[in-house]
């Protein structure tokens, strides 16, 4: 008994049961070798890979962690790693913004609700290509996003070059990272809110609890597990960050390519794949370290959801 | 030792093939052949090539051969077109089904074994445009069906009314030139393309024979040379190239927001004269010409790459296609198949018709090259053997990846032009500095 | 007394007030994230049916002349080879779903229901997988797809994507764990077999993680760009993404017929969405709360 959970058909008593291995084997055998194919030898590769010069065709030698001290020997990538900064306060304010809404549209009796919840889910499923040609046309001198902020008195000559000036560019980008996913949270949160026990509410009231302390006292309680999970998978979702920068700055030109953007270049264009793969240890190295992290802290500020953060909650990685 | 014993079985095999062939009759050499002699020759010629569009019994290439055979009308020509050219050539090129044949991408070295030679390429460069392209130790195998050469699109009619009169030759009249563009007309002097990204790679085309006027450079000195991107003081050289880039932009005679330009938007711009110039590659010229909504398709223009070597302009250039002779055919169809290929070049119009630069020297230039005139059309020579891949090696250790996707480091300089938070020399000696470590690492002798 | 009462309505109608002006924002919020939302897609919709002049004219918010203007769409359809891509991405979409759903619901039916050596294993190679970010393994990724000369099939490209799923195991396992033991084990006792079990019995009681997993997994298919831009690069396998990237390049195509593109590949998204809309959310919610 190698598991708690099965002890259910064992009716032959010792005697192999071939019935069962049959199943075992027919049903475990394919997913099980596409993870060992595609999870686990790429990984297994990649940490070779790392201390090799090679490309794709070509392996010029073991060349130890010359690799490594490359990625943080040049500021370039240092700076692209520190892109991700502009991405993590994105993220913190999409989530806030996502809760905002999915409270007020729970709590309050909202007409059109079913509206407003469609309108800002849409965008999440929409082409990630397409999104790249609508916010670049968006974003362009005079067009879309420049005509509304005029028609709302904004002078145009105070207005910024949206995607050429370095210094908002990246916020730019933020800004279409929030515009897709920050309707999803909100359908999440809306979804947590839901499953807690309306008599609080009822409860609340009577004692008078206006609306801003029933969100700080039972909302924000109900539905931590599920907000810090996103936060936490929002957070380590930028330091991988790609997509805005990809597909609306043109693969990250004018000072947007993240490290991700980076590791792409290198592997598809450069092709240096030893020194690709040393990049995406790095990256994952990161990940690992902000994932452990933030579970410690979370773990430390509140004690009660010890169990919350176990090894499952990356069931929502899907949606990065 | 073994390149010796190889370059020998190579002599040897030569040697044997001439033999061969002189066993017979001799042939005369492509220069010796004179249209109008010879008008009886009788024989049957299966060519085989790519273009389908010319296809049909009422083609273009049918056509030419019904000219060719008012005057050889004992020559029949069979064409056959084949959609994947660059495969079935390779697996048919050995076999006596053909007569005259596009040569597909074989080694240099194999030539003599499936082509008749044409004669010597010194003879043959004087006649003939990109010769070189398939010469094997001094002799020509091939002759090119059509070519093309890269400069700079540009609007004439912004031109005149900018003032400027005559074509900029150097990096300091063409930025004169873009100057005058600004003060005098509403267009935009330079179109980057920035945003496409593949469009400012355009720019490494022109690193090797316009800026330094040297058919070796690209694919030989280059690679052996030492901080290749150091600026000369002469507006010469690989790096007067990107300047040019660097000075437009940082005198503001680029479009506004170069971030969110429009490639498709771009072309009738250029037609109708918002646009001065943009620098990219021939093929891009029918685009801009024939671009929707472009009203003056006539304004378009193609000129050379502003760039002087002593006294003298160098367009990069290239063939398409030549046309080789298959060595197992008869006397009589390799006689006939010269003939006919001399009368496709010198006097058919092919090229010319196509769109291409004219073959034989004192060929007609079509209106995209009008302002080639005088200019020396060179294409690369090849790499020196044992050095086919060193290229791609050195761009893809110094990631600097020239003609090969490099379109990142040209965008940088534009950014770095436009923020003015990097002189043109730093960005140069970047460059450098990352060209030195790939040769060092990659253990390349490198030429003081 | 007179005063009391007095003082009672006004606090009670400065209460209301209070209460009318956070309405009144709260409104506004909802609204202004709305326009926010959906303005890039209205100014696309816009675009799409202008023509090419008057797309060179005209302010990118002004509505187009005629409404009815398909012919972008037309040339879209016929240049892009729309139909072509749209058949892929849907091919692709139904088989990695299905696969992902009888991988994901197989594997946790044998790993929930069964002891056997290695169980706890293939659990925790699945556990560990998840902590390993797929997107930094994409350069190894593909140097196994081109050893396995999966470059350019629409097969290596359907493998890729459900091969590397982990989220629908989860999802199935811990549906699996709540599903009462006494059911099969009653259909064993009357004589059904394993795979009887699963098949007629267990596989229809899914139903809610089979939504879930066809909603994570359609989603995120049939607008994956980066693998299918990668391993796709054939004009004879085009995804939606792909053939909507082939619009930028050398001899593409001007932006009003870009945006008709972009309109055409929303609308499978939009009737879905708007068909399904509960399950897509429930799908959604159930994905993230249980774990």
């Amino acid at each position: 008994m190698s598991t708690s959970k099965s002890a259910s058909y064992v009716p032959g008593g010792r005697r192999i049961n071939w019935q069962k291995v049959a199943v075992i084997l027919a049903f475990g055998i394919v997913p099980l070798a596409l993870l060992i194919i595609f999870t686990y030898v790429p990984f297994a590769k990649m940490i070779q890979f790392s201390f090799y010069n090679m490309s794709y065709t070509k392996n010029k030698g073991f060349v130890g962690w010359q690799n490594y001290l490359r990625v943080f020997g040049k500021s370039e990538y240092v700076g692209a790693m520190l892109l991700s900064l502009y991405y993590m306060a994105g993220a913190v304010v999409q989530l806030s913004l996502a809760l905002f809404f999915a409270s007020i549209l729970s709590l309050e009796k909202i007409r059109g609700a079913g509206f407003f919840k469609s309108a800002m889910f849409f965008p999440f499923l929409v082409n990630g290509i397409a999104i790249g040609y609508i916010f670049k046309f968006f974003y362009t001198r005079g067009f879309v996003l420049d005509t509304v902020l005029q028609a709302v008195g904004i002078p145009l000559e105070s207005l910024p070059y949206w995607l050429r000036d370095q210094s908002i560019n990246n916020w730019s980008l933020v800004f279409t990272s929030l515009w897709k996913y920050c309707g999803q949270n909100m359908i999440l949160f809306i979804g947590a809110i839901a499953s807690i026990d309306p008599t609080l509410y009822e409860a609340a009231t009577i004692d008078g609890a206006n609306r801003w302390q029933q969100f700080l006292h039972i909302i924000l309680p109900g539905i931590k597990t599920v907000f810090m999970l996103n936060l936490i998978l929002s957070i380590t979702g930028s330091l991988s960050a790609f997509e805005p920068a990809y597909v609306v700055a043109g693969m990250g030109a004018n000072g947007t390519a993240t490290f991700f953007i980076k590791i792409h270049q290198m592997a598809h264009v450069s092709g240096k794949v030893g020194q690709a793969c040393a990049m995406a240890m790095v990256l994952m190295v990161l990940i690992l370290i902000f994932t452990a992290g933030q579970r410690l802290f979370f773990r430390f500020a509140m004690k009660d959801s010890d169990n919350t953060f176990s090894a499952k909650s990356n069931k929502a990685k899907a949606l990065w | 030792m073994k390149k010796l014993l190889a370059l020998a079985l190579c002599a040897l095999l030569a040697i044997s093939c001439f033999a061969f062939a002189s066993a017979e009759e001799e042939l005369p050499t492509f220069d010796q052949i004179v249209l109008g002699e010879n008008t009886d020759l009788a024989a049957d010629i299966h060519f085989v090539y790519h273009r389908t569009d010319l296809a049909g019994d009422d083609g273009k290439l049918a056509g030419y051969v019904k000219q060719f055979q008012e005057t050889y009308p004992n020559i029949n020509i069979e064409y056959e077109l084949i959609t994947d050219f660059a495969e079935n050539a390779l697996l048919r090129i050995g076999n006596n089904d053909w007569t005259i044949m596009g040569i597909p991408t074989v080694d240099k070295d194999e030539l003599p074994n499936y082509f008749i030679p044409l004669g010597s390429l010194e003879t043959l460069d004087g006649l003939y445009n990109f010769m070189s392209s398939w010469a094997y130790d001094g002799t020509c195998y091939g002759i090119p069906s059509t070519a093309a050469a890269q400069g700079v699109l540009y609007n004439k009619r912004i031109f005149q009314e900018a003032g400027v009169t005559e074509l900029p030759k150097t990096p300091d009249e063409f930025i004169a030139a873009l100057k005058l563009v600004k003060e005098n007309t509403d267009a935009i002097p330079l179109y980057t393309n920035y945003a496409a990204g593949w469009t400012m790679g355009a720019w490494d085309a022109y690193i090797g024979v316009a800026a330094t006027g040297k058919a070796e450079y690209m694919n030989q000195e280059f690679l052996h040379a030492k901080d290749p991107f150091t600026p000369n003081e002469d507006g010469t050289g690989p790096a007067a190239v990107y300047k040019i880039l660097y000075d437009a932009v940082a005198n503001g005679l680029i479009e506004e927001d170069y971030s969110t330009t429009d490639w498709e938007g771009c072309k009738p711009m250029l037609n109708n004269g918002e646009i001065a110039t943009m620098v990219l590659g021939s093929w891009a010229f029918t685009q801009m010409r024939d671009a929707e909504g472009g009203e003056h398709p006539e304004d378009v223009g193609y000129m050379a790459f502003p760039i002087t070597i002593d006294g003298k302009q160098y367009a990069p250039a290239g063939g398409d296609y030549n046309f080789g002779i298959n060595v197992q055919a008869t006397y009589e169809q390799k006689l006939a198949s010269m003939y006919y290929l001399k009368w496709l070049t010198e006097e058919s119009g092919f090229s010319y018709s196509e769109g291409g630069l004219p073959i034989a020297k004192d060929g007609e230039y079509p209106d995209l090259y009008a302002a080639f005139e005088g200019i020396d059309m060179v294409s690369d020579a090849d790499a020196l053997p044992g050095e086919e891949t060193l290229l791609s090696e050195l761009n893809s250790e110094s990631e600097l990846n020239f003609n090969a996707g490099g379109n990142t480091k040209v965008q940088a300089i534009v950014e770095h032009a436009f923020n003015g938070d990097e002189s043109f020399e730093d960005i140069m000696a970047e460059w450098n500095q990352a060209w030195s470590d790939a040769q060092e690492s990659l253990g390349v002798e490198v030429n003081e | 007394m007179a005063n009391n009462t007095t003082s009672v309505t006004a606090s009670n109608t400065s209460a209301r007030v209070k209460r009318g002006v956070i309405k009144f924002l709260e409104y506004f919020a909802l609204i202004f994230a709305s326009f926010v939302a959906l303005l890039p897609i209205i100014s696309s919709f816009m675009i799409s049916f202008k023509t090419n002049a008057e797309y060179a004219s005209t302010n990118a918010m002004t509505p187009p002349q005629n409404w009815l203007n398909f012919e972008n769409y037309r040339q879209v359809w016929v240049d892009g080879d729309m139909l072509r891509a749209f058949l892929t991405s849907f091919s692709v979409v139904v088989v990695v779903v299905i696969v992902s759903v009888m991988m994901g619901s197989m594997l946790a039916y044998v790993l929930n229901r069964f002891a056997f050596p290695g169980n706890n294993l293939i659990r925790n190679l699945f556990m560990i997988a998840t902590l390993i970010p797929g997107i930094a393994m994409q350069v190894t990724t593909y140097q196994i797809m081109k050893n396995f000369g999966l470059l350019n099939s629409i097969v290596g490209y359907m493998i890729l994507m459900s091969g590397t799923d982990v989220i629908s195991i989860y999802i199935f396992l811990q549906f699996f764990e709540n599903l009462n033991v006494a059911l099969d084990e009653s259909a064993v006792l009357e004589g059904c077999t394993y795979f009887g079990v699963f098949f007629k019995i267990l596989l229809p009681l899914t139903k809610p993680a089979i939504v879930t997993v066809a909603v994570l997994k359609g989603v995120g298919v049939y607008n994956e760009y980066y693998n299918a831009n990668l391993y796709l690069q054939s004009n004879t396998w085009r995804t939606i993404s792909t053939a909507l990237y082939s619009f930028s390049g050398p001899f593409k195509s001007s932006y009003n017929i870009i945006c008709a593109g972009v309109l055409l590949t929303l609308i499978p998204s939009l009737l879905i969405f708007l068909f399904f809309q509960k399950q897509v959310y429930a799908g959604l919610a159930n994905g993230a709360v249980k774990g």
